[in-house]
């Protein structure tokens, strides 16, 4: 084949351009840390990039939505525990009021401090949680029992909240459950037994006993439920850690290779430059008179 | 024959060799001309006629050299594989920077690309969920969803601008295509009449094979070269230029992105359709009749599908009001999408009428999954056909990378190929140039012997013993 000038300054071109646009993608991914900076890098690696990031997204959510649950139950946890305490002190109310001397005063003493902490245990369950009532179901008001009438007026639907890809809880406890529906109607019962000296029939301690162990029921569910969501929460904390992970496996570059490369890269387009100044400069002028 | 005679053959010598030197000087400048074929000077002996007669006498005689002619060295077989070559090659490159364009708007895989916008809004739905009487987490959904329908507005004004430019492109392309055909033309009547008047036609060859070239690059126009000297040009099959005659094509079709699929660009020739299969021209037709508006379905798919998902569980949903929800997104296409709440209380969050559960905020949050969001819709999501939409301008950008690298590597053989046979080696002219001095200074050297055999025989003659 004859060579000429032109070709061979073509040919040289052509390989130093070469050689230098592989130094500029290696140099593209050193700088930018990534590997795929658009999807034709690598198409199967840019739908797996955006799987895991999606899925990575999900992830953060259901954490998110985890520490809202566990604010809520922890709210709902306090709630009941001084639900329990309120009843237990009615209870006493009840049993100091049954011994057999004790004055009409004191007997007003008594009902008067169970009256107050009737309206308490109203309050406790008119309890909310970002102005949503704990005890009410899904109801749009705020509270749960009324707090004259001491009637209720939540709702047994339940509210429920993603926690995982596929796990839904319940965040709520039925009013029903607790007795937000019978214990201010008994209180208020109670009430007006401990200011008559007729006694305090032993019906209100069933009933009020009744209650405490409903509420104390509940507030091992409560416990329970935390303690799914916690579990539950370290499962979704390691798959986003996982995934992140795999995320960068997938997408980063992998820093000593790359270097290596481009070292190699740059020595070879070092001495393609070299090589060609040698050829190129030399002709036959050159050794002619 | 005569002494003189030998005198008349050097001076041929002188006239031969000093035309080689000019010729080779023409190669030497022209080493780096563009399209330059490099000559040579084809020489050729003069003797006497080849029979010999009574009157004639027996004798031939060596009259000499002649310069027959300067041939210009050009394989037309080698030519013609480096334009189709070089054709191929630019409908490669042209639709590959189109798509390469279109690829940078997708901002994929990134934290900024609509995928992300996607899961961004469905999270705000479950954070809507986890309060569903919040204003502010109203107000975030409603953001959220209008980054996304912007998303999908610049996503959509993006193709549609990579297709104005495509189209602007192939306009500009023509137009330089129609006068390259015209230049050639002209040139074609200058070959054809040098060459009828025995003038030197080389270097107005190489105009001609240079703007075939041109022609080929631009329309992928296949050229043959008549006994005329004169080149015709033909376009799939419809002749462009023939003899000293140009047809001027027209581009016809849409000039719009939203009618190019009832109507992709078509180049014209009268009312004849000119198939461009090669070339510039053809790799903007392929992505403004076929690339582009395949990609604008798509994008408007994936718009679809998330406008019809969310409303679907919108619409089943009751505000906190009580009153039933109506559509979240509305529109058509990615360019028309729209958000239709404009307050949070329009946001159906409820599944039970009258009631706050947050149920049908959470079930809007869950679509982000994407076997939830095939179920509800009966098709794969949003999600999922943006990810296989995305997967596929990849695939197919890096198809056409790979095509276009492998051409590049036949384009610079055929170039190669072209150099070989064409091209100026400097070595090689100045050892002609050598050689023809030699000869011319020899040549001069003849004169001078002859002239010294004459001194001998006029001055010298009789004069032996004196």
């Amino acid at each position: 084949m004859r060579v000429t000038q032109g070709s061979i300054n073509a040919s040289t071109l052509r390989g130093l351009q070469a050689a230098l646009g592989r130094v500029q993608d290696l140099q593209g991914q050193l700088s930018s840390g990534k590997r795929i900076q658009v999807p034709s890098d690598d198409p199967s690696a840019t739908a797996s990039a955006m799987t895991y990031r999606s899925q990575q997204a999900a992830d953060v959510q259901y954490l998110r939505n985890v520490d809202q649950v566990t604010a809520r139950l922890g709210v709902t946890d306090n709630t009941l525990t001084s639900l329990s305490d309120r009843l237990r002190e009615v209870r006493q109310l009840m049993v100091q009021a049954q011994s057999g001397a004790i004055s009409n005063e004191a007997r007003t003493a008594l009902s008067a401090q169970a009256s107050a902490v009737r309206d308490e245990v109203v309050g406790l369950f008119n309890a909310t949680y970002l102005d949503r009532p704990v005890f009410g179901g899904t109801i749009p008001g705020q509270q749960a029992v009324d707090p004259t009438t001491g009637s209720y007026l939540g709702n047994d639907a339940p509210i429920v909240s993603r926690i995982s890809r596929d796990a839904t809880i319940r965040v709520d406890v039925k009013g029903t459950d607790v007795g937000a529906d019978t214990t201010p109607a008994l209180l208020d019962r109670i009430v007006t037994d401990l200011a008559s000296p007729a006694g305090i029939p032993s019906a209100d301690f069933t009933d009020l006993d009744a209650g405490m162990s409903k509420v104390l029921q509940n507030l091992g569910d409560v416990g329970a439920r935390a303690a799914r969501v916690d579990a539950t929460k370290t499962n979704v904390d390691s798959q986003r850690l996982d995934l992140t992970s795999r995320i960068s496996e997938n997408e980063d570059v992998d820093l000593p290779a790359t270097i290596m490369n481009l070292q190699a890269q740059q020595v070879g387009y070092q001495s393609a430059l070299g090589a060609s100044a040698k050829i190129l400069q030399t002709s036959l002028l050159d050794f002619l008179k | 024959m005569t002494g003189f005679s030998s005198l008349n053959t050097a001076v041929t010598g002188l006239y031969a060799a000093q035309r080689a030197m000019d010729v080779t000087g023409q190669n030497i400048v022209n080493a780096n001309t563009p399209g330059y074929s490099r000559q040579r000077v084809t020489l050729s002996e003069i003797g006497s006629g080849s029979s010999s007669s009574l009157f004639t006498g027996g004798g031939t005689s060596n009259a000499g050299v002649s310069v027959a002619g300067v041939a210009r060295i050009r394989d037309v077989f080698v030519e013609a594989a480096r334009v189709a070559a070089g054709g191929r090659q630019a409908a490669l490159t042209s639709q590959t920077s189109t798509l390469s364009g279109v690829q940078q708007l997708f901002a994929e895989p990134g934290d900024t690309g609509l995928q992300s916008t996607m899961d961004a809004f469905y999270s705000a739905w479950h954070d809507l969920a986890n309060h569903p009487t919040d204003v502010a987490a109203g107000s975030v959904v409603i953001q959220r969803g209008i980054a996304v329908t912007d998303q999908l507005h610049s996503l959509s004004n993006g193709i549609a601008g990579q297709w104005s430019i495509a189209h602007d492109a192939l306009a500009d392309t023509l137009s330089q295509a129609n006068q390259a055909a015209k230049d050639l033309a002209d040139v074609n009547a200058k070959v054809s009449a040098g060459l009828v008047a025995g003038r030197p036609v080389n270097e107005l060859m190489d105009q001609r094979d240079t703007l075939a070239r041109t022609l080929g690059t631009l329309l992928g126009g296949t050229s043959s070269v008549g006994a005329d000297g004169q080149a015709s040009i033909s376009i799939g099959g419809v002749a462009m230029v023939s003899g000293s005659i140009a047809q001027q094509f027209t581009l016809s079709g849409a000039t719009s992105p939203g009618g190019a699929a009832a109507s992709p660009p078509i180049l014209m020739w009268g009312t004849t359709s000119v198939p461009v299969a090669s070339g510039t021209a053809a790799g903007y037709l392929a992505v403004l009749g076929t690339d582009l508006p395949a990609l604008t379905a798509r994008v408007d798919g994936v718009a679809t599908s998330l406008r019809d998902l969310v409303n679907g569980v919108h619409q089943n949903g009751f505000q906190a009001d009580g009153t039933p929800g109506g559509l979240f997104f509305d529109g058509t296409g990615a360019a028309s999408l729209v958000v239709v709440p404009t307050a949070p209380a329009q946001l159906a969050v409820t599944q039970a009428p009258g009631m706050i559960d947050g149920a049908n905020a959470m079930a809007i949050g869950d679509l982000s999954d994407d076997q939830v969001a095939a179920t509800t819709l009966g098709y794969d999501g949003p999600s999922a056909q943006w990810r296989d939409l995305t997967t596929l301008v990849g695939v197919r950008v890096q198809s056409l990378k790979n095509a276009s690298t492998v051409q590049d590597a036949v384009l610079s053989a055929a170039d190669a190929a072209v150099q070989s046979d064409s091209g100026v080696n400097i070595d090689e002219e100045m050892t002609n140039l050598l050689q023809y001095q030699r000869a011319y200074q020899a040549s001069a050297r003849l004169i001078t012997t002859i002239d010294e055999v004459f001194d001998t025989l006029v001055n010298r003659t009789g004069t032996v013993g004196r």
